[in-house]
């Protein structure tokens, strides 16, 4: 018979001093989910294993978990051979494989995750296109299960640079991208969400059990709406825009000056490692040079301004 | 002796039920506390739900097929016709008003028409069937959290409080924390649903282990109907965990189509447009028709027959269907390909009785809201009506209501009771081995239930109760999560609610809707078209009384039908 082999972390505040692994053998069935193998465990190795799902079928979104560090959903993805399974990142942990959502959810209040409609609702039902919706759609995907946030490498970074990750802002989304909705959704997405922390590195949009275009269709249209509304906080975009147009390409010094200031110098290493490896070349900075098609670069950005007006 | 929070009103069970009344007395003014055993929208059923009826009142035919829908296909008789009435009201007036004002969004099609199904009676849906129970909880969630309410998530009710007969209350387990309270309310509203895991397949969720029910009996509340259990048919054979992914019978958004079933030779055997025409959830049609198969050896309860939506335009399917998903995961062709199902529990047409006027049971300050109540099967739009009526009740008697007494004696002997199950031992048999084995009776006595079946059932449960209970163990007695030890609480709900289950199956001496005797096989309504009531008093002693229902609006046209025969 299969075995499926399930090393999984295991850690009880209350009474472990330290996390561990657990190995458990499960035999495997046909189409078995990793979800199937947990509750193995459950029901005949390790009753008190911490483990949260409720639905099974990709609808409650309370059963995302690591496994061979891949964020996914347990009722979801099918069993491996062998399967080290972890809990979320960047979420508290409870026991085992339980992860404390409360920060989420302060997250979602302070997002103001609700729609604050522009005009009174005229009445059951109103006026609205199929069509008109379907930005939004995509964001009411969403089943808030943080594969994303666990996911994303901004929130690695000691959590310090004032990004709120992916999920709050998808759930934000679905109001923002209602055509219905009055509410200075891209300000919120920049002071509180923090938004131009994203480097949309697309780490969120690729472990999305129910594959949302977290960043084309999520991520960027928020930060649009960011720079229209709060372009003070848009330094990144801002200056890296104006290098283009200045030169007709990017130069990574003088985006860092630029966006960081004298902020840069306070990390001489990282500049003098930069250098080191070649990814920078100050002479181009102190003596720019504008690259030869630079006309035609500025008529893309001057039509570009057309556009938006 | 525990910390106690004192309120208003106490709801408990985050549903499409209960957050509605915890919203509608919110709304009056009144303190509420929320008690919920998973989280708040998440956990339980409503989040299954895969569309709203859509209650077309157009023309006077439209009208009186939704009634009748209600009344004969959906509750088959058993259920207060004026309520259906009032329901519908809502339904009309109210609900779809409400739910869109916060933002829910209903199908439209290009030109900005609602997109309901065509068939007679139509449902409407969230941007694809089979997500609006998502989409509708994750908007009450966040009008709940809004309100700045006290959400006891994760914390399982254990038992409810009673003094001088009135209710006052319930004991809490908050699990993650392995905090024990008591919450002392002028007035509580039960809302845990109808859809328990209770047999071995079973699509409910995993914290539904019947508590309110079990709760409620154990405080003396009358239970009634609750033989009649709903199976579904079409839900997937494998894995286990999707056994509760539901390969919709009801029509589809657009058309008047939807999923077939068909046995081991590829015969076609059940269709909802071809059989059953007046109902939109044609469950108990489904599986009469799926025990003939049985019967002839064409199919199993628990596999040997596929469902599918190969006969509709796979574009159709993947426009409007969220389950179409399945498919794609499994690396299989909607367009083409059937999946194997087996039937799983899913729920109650029974529960507990109350005044549906106000939604009171016979213990005063006890309201319950939802499919935990008697008085008509669910579904997350007529569960919102209750909650209302629930909520706007509980609040009324509230602001009326002397300050509760908290019986301390009880609270102590239910703390003993809850300590009592905290006991770790490498020996004796695990909480969840138990809920295996109720799980088992329960499925043995299955869909085709007789005297003898449903008798060995009822041995087979007291028996667990007196050699199990007391004797299971846990593996530790950690206090953080830990799910051995909410596994035992779930076990004596089981072993409660399960053993009326089949005391109630044992009165009832016909067939009906969900409900099939084998030795009784024809409806009868001269003689049963009656709630059966019962009542536990002690430990021990069920009362059993019967009340006949009125049938002010639609009569059933028969008195006496053999069972298979009937159309609802």
């Amino acid at each position: 018979m299969d075995i499926v082999r399930a090393k999984v972390f295991r850690f009880d505040p209350e009474v472990d001093h330290a996390p561990r692994f657990e190995t458990f053998e499960v035999p495997y069935v046909p189409q078995m989910r990793v979800l199937d193998v947990l509750d193995y465990i459950h029901e005949t190795l390790a009753q008190d294993i911490g483990y949260r799902w409720f639905c099974g079928v990709q609808k409650c979104g309370c059963c995302a978990l690591r496994v061979n560090g891949r964020e996914l959903l347990a009722c979801w993805e099918p069993a491996q051979v062998d399967m080290v399974i972890e809990p979320l990142k960047h979420v508290p942990l409870v026991r085992d494989l339980v992860v404390d959502r409360g920060p989420f959810e302060d997250d979602l209040m302070r997002l103001e995750t609700w729609l604050q409609r522009s005009k009174p609702h005229p009445g059951f039902p109103e006026p609205l296109f199929h069509r008109a919706m379907v930005p939004a759609i995509e964001a009411l995907k969403c089943l808030a299960c943080l594969a994303c946030q666990s996911a994303c490498p901004v929130l690695e970074d000691d959590g310090n640079t004032g990004f709120i990750g992916p999920a709050p802002l998808v759930q934000l989304a679905q109001f923002a991208l209602d055509p219905r909705d009055g509410a200075d959704r891209g300000r919120t997405a920049a002071i509180e969400g923090g938004i131009f922390q994203c480097i949309s590195c697309y780490k969120c949009q690729e472990v999305c059990p129910t594959e949302i275009p977290l960043v084309d269709g999520i991520i960027e249209p928020l930060k649009r709406k960011a720079i229209a509304s709060a372009p003070e906080k848009a330094a990144h975009t801002r200056a890296f825009l104006d290098i283009v147009e200045e030169r007709g390409y990017i130069d990574p010094v003088q985006l860092v000056l630029k966006t960081r200031g004298l902020a840069a110098l306070t990390r001489p290493g990282w500049a003098l490692r930069l250098l080191l490896r070649r990814k920078v070349d100050p002479r181009k900075s102190v003596f720019p040079k504008r690259h030869k098609g630079v006309a035609q670069v500025r008529k893309l950005f001057e039509k570009m301004r057309g556009r938006r007006s | 002796m525990l910390d106690v929070l004192t309120t208003d009103v106490l709801v408990i069970g985050g549903g499409a039920a209960g957050t509605n009344a915890a919203l509608k007395a919110a709304d009056l003014g009144v303190e509420v506390v929320m008690v919920v055993k998973g989280l708040l929208g998440k956990s339980g059923c409503s989040v299954f739900a895969s569309h709203l009826p859509y209650y077309d009142a157009t023309t006077e035919q439209k009208r009186a097929d939704r009634y009748r829908y209600a009344v004969r296909y959906y509750n088959h008789y058993l259920t207060d016709q004026e309520h259906v009435r009032r329901m519908g009201q809502y339904m009309r007036t109210e609900f779809f008003e409400e739910l869109e004002r916060l933002g829910f969004y209903v199908r439209r099609d290009d030109d900005g028409a609602l997109l309901p199904s065509s068939n007679r009676v139509p449902v409407a849906a969230a941007y694809k069937q089979g997500a609006t129970g998502i989409v509708l909880m994750n908007s009450r969630r966040r009008a709940v959290l809004r309100l700045g309410l006290p959400v006891h998530e994760e914390c399982a009710a254990t038992s409810l409080l009673v003094d001088q007969g009135r209710v006052v209350g319930a004991t809490v387990l908050d699990y993650r924390r392995g905090r024990l309270f008591t919450v002392l309310a002028k007035s509580t509203v039960l809302a845990t649903g109808h859809a328990d895991s209770l047999a071995t397949r079973s699509s409910a969720t995993r914290e539904q282990s019947a508590d309110g029910l079990a709760m409620a009996i154990r405080a003396g509340a009358e239970v009634a109907n609750l033989e009649s259990c709903w199976w579904h048919v079409s839900d997937m054979r494998a894995p286990r965990a999707w056994m509760r992914m539901h390969l919709y019978p009801n029509p589809l958004l657009g058309t008047d189509q939807s999923s077939r079933l068909y046995n081991n030779i590829g015969e076609m055997f059940y269709e909802q447009i071809s059989h059953s025409p007046g109902s939109s959830a044609p469950y108990v049609e489904q599986i009469r028709r799926l025990c003939l198969e049985v019967e002839a050896g064409r199919a199993n309860w628990d596999g040997n027959y596929v469902s599918g939506y190969d006969h509709i335009p796979s574009e159709t399917i993947l426009t409007f269907q969220h389950q179409a998903k399945v498919w794609k995961k499994l690396g299989l062709d909607v367009a083409k390909d059937r999946l194997e199902c087996g039937i799983t529990w899913h729920m109650r047409q029974g529960g507990i009785d109350l005044d549906t006027e106000t939604m009171q049971t016979r213990l005063p300050g006890l309201y319950v809201a939802g499919g935990l109540g008697c008085h008509y099967l669910g579904g997350v739009g007529p569960v919102s009506y209750d909650g209302k009526v629930a909520g706007t009740n509980a609040a009324q008697t509230a602001h009326l209501a002397s300050a509760p007494v908290l019986p301390e004696a009880v609270v102590a002997a239910e703390e003993a009771r809850l300590l009592g199950y905290l006991c770790a031992d490498a020996n004796g048999p695990r909480p969840i081995q138990v809920k295996t084995k109720i799980r088992a009776i329960m499925w043995e006595l299955g869909y085709v239930k007789n005297e003898a079946k449903l008798e060995a059932a009822r041995d087979a449960l007291r028996e667990l109760r007196q050699r199990e209970l007391s004797s299971m163990r846990l593996e530790s007695t950690s206090r953080n999560w830990n799910t051995g030890w909410l596994d035992a609480l779930d076990v004596a709900s089981m072993l409660d609610a399960c053993e009326a289950i089949c005391r109630s199956g044992l009165l009832r001496k016909e067939s009906r809707g969900a409900f099939y005797r084998e030795d009784y096989p024809f409806i009868d309504n001269d003689n049963w078209l009656c709630k059966v009531i019962l009542s536990r008093v002690g430990e021990d002693n069920w009362r059993v009384r019967y009340e006949p229902y009125a049938t002010p609006h639609l009569k059933p046209d028969k008195g006496r039908e053999p069972f298979f025969e009937a159309d609802y």
